[in-house]
């Protein structure tokens, strides 16, 4: 169905090959599971098979890519591919359109010369496979990223093609959305389709794959079925994350009496009339590293935002460093909590990485700030980043930088929603040894995250949290 | 939050209404508003234009726009009162002869607010009852290219999406410890820390939502509509009558301009 032959590509802008002679070919109801730590390729690779790079993009390209056995460049223009490729890129917000989950649909079929009967008969059959129906009145920013992502997915199965890639679709995606994607395409794994996958959850993969193919530095490192490619200590490396030796009981567990830095009682706190935490009790120490695990809703985000005053307590209370929390300025509480967010994007809108991380220095008049800038960018590995923009930095540098951001202003308590959204696994476990140091230097360390496997090899504590409540609490210390 | 400019799914007048008709009854609606200088026929039209929205079920919505519209009020007056002091005087904003108040000034300032507000409340009207895809599809068939709508279409989707990322953002220099200030000032102050990234954040979205486009066939491929909304008797009539008063008003105001009079004198 496609083919690449020694496929090389250089982005216009310049800079390193990002394909170096790819060679792939891709037979029919084939799913090819394609992985590799970020930079590899991988989204090159994905726009070179869906005909994107010959048509739309200038650069430097070598060799030869084949849809349905024609070369990509003789198709007219990439609508005429668009017939027999769809594509699903990995940020689902800029793939809607419409105002409402069907017209975004509709909008697809509508474009194929159909019937109205026929229409009717795939929308619908069509939401079913993706589990739209509840929400085809939705806008797209009343959807949860999952469901934004099946939208997105649905609108492209519209186009009928028998060939789908999909470049990381769920990058952004909790467990929960992440299996509802994983539902989906097996679904249309059964019914014959021809799936190219970019991912770094291979795990939760495993299942669908025919083959799965590994990229580094622009090539194919290894291809092959899973089952015997996976074990290689080669491909291992690369596609199971690797945290081992960060857990570190060597730093002395929190002194029990200690005065906690953060005191919860009886927190809740209500969006209009719905409640999301419904009576949150907690303290937390100088000196812990905790993860707050649980389902998209469940209350973590809303929790975090009570520590540094973006939410303020319906009823209970919140004390932060002898502060309460429910009346003190944001920019007062910023002085002992540093809450990072998820989408480092959100925050940086400095010219150099040292100004983004000088801004928060000077809002909090933080002394000696050029020397607590340079100690900030020497724990983040950022220094030789000093003078470049940060928007260009990669995704681990980005996210690196949101925690330098925050760090700068000098908090007790650093607080971090998912911190490794998006990223492979170096660059996780790269942050994992700066929270880890940061929390050897006597600050408590308070993550959100949906992977289980970072809370459990990484942290001390792992607050689960339902339905607005700590369901449990665990130290692994004991 | 309230949503700026976003449908709204109810059964009111103009939510049964053809989208076209909603267009020319806003069109028509505009260029009398344009026209006139009668600041009688202005706040008759006002009038009736929020009676339209009660009968729409959406004068709550609209209602919400005053504040907006009163504060565009203000800065009218206060303008013309600076730039066009003609007519009467009636008394000084500053006393000691300083600023005066004119008629003449209060007059174009009144024009003003008048014609904006009519204006601002009949697309809101026009906009939040219209399905943004029947809106497109008419606009299609109207004969406006498909760029144009595919423009209009997407400026109201992100909208929302763009009222949620600046509270983001917003949050997120707030944890930075930036203290903007409130009021005014503080908006102004907030500008870079809260639009850079704005801003960024929906420009670094462009290639991927034109080759969306592109990969879609919006722009290339035929389109068979599904569930198409066809103008009933109704529609019809009140076409006629938009057109009538059109043709109308046009000849009242337009002909004694170039020396005509329907009335012979």
């Amino acid at each position: 169905m496609i083919g690449l032959e020694e496929v090389s590509y250089c982005y216009p802008q310049g800079g390193k090959e990002a394909l170096l002679g790819v060679s792939l070919s891709v037979g029919p109801g084939e799913c090819i599971f394609i992985t590799g730590p970020s930079g590899a390729g991988k989204t090159t690779l994905c726009m070179a098979a869906a005909g994107i790079l010959a048509h739309e993009y200038g650069g430097k390209k070598g060799g030869r890519v084949t849809i349905n056995g024609k070369d990509a460049k003789e198709y007219p223009s990439l609508s005429d591919i668009s017939g027999l490729v769809g594509m699903v890129f990995d940020d689902p917000e800029a793939q809607l359109i419409f105002t409402t989950v069907e017209e975004e649909i509709l909008s697809a079929l509508e474009r194929r010369g159909l019937s109205p009967a026929d229409i009717e008969e795939r929308l619908a059959s069509i939401m079913e496979i993706t589990n739209l129906s509840a929400l085809k009145d939705r806008a797209p920013h009343a959807l949860s990223g999952g469901q934004k992502q099946r939208v997105v997915l649905a609108t492209t199965l519209a186009l009928g093609t028998d060939i789908l890639i999909l470049d990381e679709p769920t990058a952004e995606l909790d467990e929960h959305g992440t299996e509802s994607i994983v539902l989906v395409l097996k679904d249309l794994k059964a019914q014959g389709k021809t799936i190219i996958l970019t991912e770094h959850k291979f795990s939760r993969f495993r299942d669908l794959a025919d083959r799965l193919v590994v990229m580094e530095g622009g090539r194919i490192r290894a291809s092959g079925p899973p089952d015997q490619i996976a074990g290689e200590e080669s491909v291992r490396r690369i596609i199971v994350p690797d945290f081992s030796g960060i857990r570190d009981f060597s730093v002395p567990p929190p002194q029990k009496g200690s005065t906690p830095v953060i005191s919860v009682k009886g927190l809740e706190h209500y969006y209009g009339e719905v409640p999301a935490l419904r009576g949150v009790d907690l303290e937390i120490s100088p000196g812990e590293f905790i993860a707050i695990v649980g389902e998209n809703g469940s209350g973590k985000t809303t929790l975090i935002k009570h520590f540094i005053g973006l939410l303020r307590p319906t009823r209970g209370t919140v004390t932060v460093d002898g502060k309460n929390a429910a009346t003190a300025q944001v920019s007062e509480l910023a002085h002992t909590v540093g809450l990072v967010f998820q989408n480092p994007d959100h925050m940086f809108f400095a010219n150099t990485v040292a100004e983004e991380i000088g801004f928060g220095i000077a809002n909090l008049g933080i002394l000696e700030p050029e020397n607590v800038l340079e100690g900030v960018m020497e724990k983040t590995g950022l220094s030789h980043a000093r003078d470049l923009y940060p928007r260009w930095l990669s995704r681990g540098e980005r996210q690196r930088l949101a925690i330098a951001c925050v760090l700068a202003m000098q908090p007790k308590v650093i607080v971090l929603d998912e911190p490794t959204t998006g990223l492979d696994g170096r660059e996780s476990r790269e942050i994992m040894e700066i929270l880890k140091q940061l929390q050897r230097d006597g600050r408590a360390i308070i993550m959100v995250t949906h992977s289980r496997q970072i809370a459990e090899e990484c942290t001390d504590r792992i607050i689960t949290m339902e339905g607005g409540k700590i369901v449990s609490d665990i130290s692994r210390r004991e | 939050m309230s949503e700026i400019l976003q449908y709204i799914h109810k059964d009111g007048l103009f939510h049964r209404m053809h989208p076209g008709t909603k267009i020319f009854l806003i069109l028509v609606i505009g260029i009398v508003t344009i026209l006139t200088l009668d600041i009688l026929l202005l706040c008759l039209i006002l009038l009736a234009v929020l009676l339209l929205a009660l009968a729409g079920k959406v004068l709550r919505e609209v209602l919400q726009q005053m504040a907006l519209i009163l504060a565009m009020s203000v800065i009218f007056i206060l303008i013309t009162l600076i730039t066009m002091p003609e007519g009467e005087v009636l008394g000084y904003l500053i006393p000691g002869g300083f600023l005066p108040v004119t008629t003449g000034a209060l007059y174009a300032g009144i024009l003003l607010t008048l014609r904006f507000a009519i204006l601002i409340i009949s697309f809101q009207v026009f906009v939040i009852t219209t399905q943004p895809r029947d809106l497109v599809n008419t606009l299609e068939k109207a004969g406006v290219p498909i760029d144009y709508n595919l423009m209009f279409l997407i400026a109201l989707r992100f909208i929302p999406t763009l009222q949620i990322e600046a509270r983001r953002i917003h949050e997120a220099q707030l944890a930075r410890g930036y203290a903007p200030g409130t009021g005014f000032i503080g908006r102004i102050r907030s500008v870079a820390p809260v639009m850079v990234p704005l801003v960024s954040n929906a420009l670094s979205r462009a290639t991927v939502l034109g080759l969306t486009i592109d990969m879609r066939g919006y722009r290339t491929r035929a389109r068979t509509p599904l569930r198409e909304e066809r103008m009933n008797l109704l529609d019809r009539a009140v076409i006629v009558i938009l057109a009538v008063i059109l043709v109308a008003f046009l000849a009242g105001t337009i002909l004694p301009f170039f020396g005509y009079s329907l009335v012979q004198a």
